[in-house]
């Protein structure tokens, strides 16, 4: 009997919901109020906490599919690149309130289309410098002048 | 009432309103027509353009964005053999192969007519049925709110299809998200952990952005490599063949009950709530395929497949429309958008909403209406634009999606925390996919979360017997409908199981 992917996810949902529901259990009860703030909580946690249990417990009694078989239907999945946009995207979350809408978002848009496909030639590498100039400002103008949405102003450009 | 819809009507035909109702449509039928991007995350990309607008304006923009994204998923559906949104996905079982027939634009006209049709009766539907149901609406009290929402959460978790068990996990994570912050009644803080970051709670839509858009672009991207190009024997770009509006359109007027029965069934799966325009379209085909007298043509290019499919998601529209109406609780994921859109401008959504808000009301029904005109009118004049925009780039889509994501997430309140918020939520909601867990659920449980625990606590303060859930007759029978939808789903998977058992032996 060994653990799979679900049943690892459901320990650590199990998990989770028992610390959650422990605290639950500590909230203050308020006077005029038949059920205190940790009345529906309680009830939340306990479902997922169950629902959690099971899932493990499906997932033990589950038998497992030999590794080759199962890498025979799987198709491959870029994993790299995912790990990469979401660190882009978590720099330009940094980097917004430092550098300032514009600036972060020509960076952000250009690194993020070079990762996902890398420019070849001069002409290519003109277009996605376009596409990143042009999604900065165009956004720009369209919340800041028209809509009068104040975007994030540069910590250390005031830009 | 027709006075209040001319009314609206002509309100809405002004410039000010009109604009954003046909740059909204244009918008939606661009993104249905963007393979992965489905109506949600355009709505999604719309929001932050429609904070400044006035609420009509704004929420003009979002109906049309609905609209036009539920005909413009064809016709992907049709050159490319992928569904362009989900709501189409019946639409590719007949749509390609009449397409690879030599017909492409037979069939994506009969689709966008039968849009045009099948939309304009759930019109019909919308303007004369929504009262009545706020009426029933409003005879609810705190417990038939709160077994209405569970039978909702039981009807989502139940349709996922991968396990039933997941789905309910999907639920209780989404339930959770709402009972972080301060408790509405008391105002106590509960699992903020002394975090001022979470101490108000998670705002709702930089979460469900978040959980929604990165999931869905992230697991894009991971299938970049394989599939830069287009799939092997796409049609993308392919010039349309000579063909007749009026012989399309006697082609499915040929057939009344079909046109009026897939109607029908997709009103009924957007009044549903949270289920989206993807049941209502296989639902439609399923059922057009049991009363066709040619079933056997279905997947080898069938018109009927294609008039069920698509006038049914446009149908679906004007259903989940009465629901967010009728009972201010979102039909699916793009009406929650347009749920928080309408707390942003201090809307309250309910079963008062129309008769307090007639002009906001009747300017919604006015502008589901014009929008399907204006539908017709992009695809007429733009159509060689959009067979050409099946073949965007992802690496291009991407970050503009993002940026307006994030754009979207803080100009809620000027603040970088809903930035934050909304990254954080990204990672859950790609991890949460990747395990298999399914968000439409989760999206439900944090949509609702918030009322289920008013309504609980309200009923437990007006009358602590909690046989009253049960005694009560709507709520009873509410109840009774969740459960019996919870024993389904698990027969269902019972049944699906010993089917591949038997089928074992034949490998």
């Amino acid at each position: 009997m060994s653990i799979g992917r679900d049943g690892i996810a459901g320990l650590v949902l199990l998990a989770i919901s028992l610390v959650l529901l422990v605290k639950s259990f500590q909230l203050p009860s308020l006077p005029i109020v038949p059920v205190g703030p940790g009345f529906y909580p309680a009830i939340v946690l306990s479902f997922m906490a169950a629902a959690s249990a099971l899932l493990v417990l499906q997932d033990l009694m589950k038998g497992r599919p030999a590794a080759a078989a199962a890498a025979t239907v799987t198709p491959s999945r870029n994993y790299r690149l995912v790990a990469i946009a979401f660190a882009i995207v978590g720099a330009y979350v940094v980097l917004l309130p430092l550098l300032g809408f514009r600036l972060a978002t020509v960076l952000f848009v250009g690194a993020l289309q070079a990762a996902l496909g890398r420019p070849q030639t001069a002409r290519q590498w003109t277009v996605l410098a376009a596409i990143a100039i042009g999604t900065a400002m165009v956004s720009y103008f369209i919340f800041e002048r028209y809509l009068l949405v104040l975007l994030p102003r540069g910590a250390w450009t005031g830009f | 009432m027709l006075d209040l819809l001319w009314h609206g009507l002509v309100n809405v035909a002004q410039w000010k309103y009109l604009f954003p109702l046909f740059a909204g449509t244009f918008i939606g039928v661009i993104g249905g027509s963007l393979p992965g991007v489905t109506i949600t995350m355009t709505v999604i990309v719309v929001l932050p353009f429609t904070y400044g607008l006035d609420p009509l304006a704004g929420l003009a923009a979002m109906t049309g964005v609905y609209v036009g994204g539920s005909t413009g998923g064809l016709i992907a559906c049709c050159l490319l053999g992928i569904p362009g949104s989900p709501a189409s996905i019946a639409t590719t079982f007949d749509g390609f192969p009449m397409a690879r027939n030599g017909e492409p634009g037979r069939a994506i006209w009969l689709g966008v007519w039968a849009s045009v049709w099948g939309g304009l009766l759930g019109a019909l539907f919308l303007v004369f049925l929504t009262g009545p149901l706020a009426a029933i609406a409003l005879e609810f009290g705190p417990w038939e709110y709160f077994s209405l929402f569970v039978l909702a959460m039981a009807m989502v978790a139940g349709l996922t299809e991968s396990s039933l068990l997941k789905g309910l996990i999907s639920t209780a994570i989404g339930l959770l998200i709402t009972v972080v912050g301060h408790d509405p009644i008391g105002s106590v803080p509960r699992f903020t952990f002394g975090s001022e970051f979470i101490g108000g709670g998670f705002p709702f839509l930089p979460v469900l952005i978040g959980i929604f858009a990165f999931a869905q672009i992230m697991t894009d991207l991971e299938k970049l490599d394989g599939s830069r190009g287009q799939p092997a024997q796409s049609l993308a770009g392919v010039r349309l063949e000579r063909f007749s509006h009026l012989k399309v359109n006697i082609e499915i007027f040929r057939q009344p009950f079909l046109l009026a029965w897939a109607t029908i069934v997709g009103l009924i799966i957007g009044i549903l709530p949270a289920i989206g325009g993807s049941a209502s379209s296989v639902m439609a085909y399923d059922q057009a395929k049991k009363f066709s007298k040619t079933p056997q043509l279905f997947g080898k290019g069938h018109p009927e497949g294609i008039i069920a499919s698509e006038a049914s998601n446009n149908a679906n529209v004007s259903g989940s429309l009465m629901t967010i109406m009728a009972f201010g609780i979102p039909g699916d994921a793009v009406t929650a958008v347009m749920l928080g859109a309408m707390t942003i401008h201090g809307i309250q959504s309910g079963p008062l909403f129309i008769s307090q808000n007639p002009d906001l009301a009747y300017g919604i029904y006015a502008a589901y209406i014009l929008a399907h005109p204006c539908m017709l009118l992009i695809c007429v004049a733009l159509m060689p634009l959009m067979l050409r925009v099946t073949s965007v780039r992802m690496a291009v889509l991407a970050p503009v999606v993002l940026v307006l994501c994030v754009v979207g997430a803080y100009a809620l309140n000027n603040t970088m925390q809903s930035v934050y918020v909304l990254l954080l939520f990204g990672v859950v909601g790609y991890v949460l996919v990747k395990l298999g867990f399914p968000l439409a659920p989760l999206i439900l449980g944090l949509i609702l979360g918030d009322q289920i625990e008013i309504n609980l606590v309200r009923a437990i303060m007006t009358d602590p017997n909690p046989l009253l859930f049960l005694t009560r007759p709507i709520s009873g029978v509410l109840l009774l409908a969740a459960v019996a939808s919870v024993v389904l789903a698990i027969w269902q998977h019972l049944r699906h199981q010993n089917r591949v058992v038997e089928e074992e032996p034949d490998f």
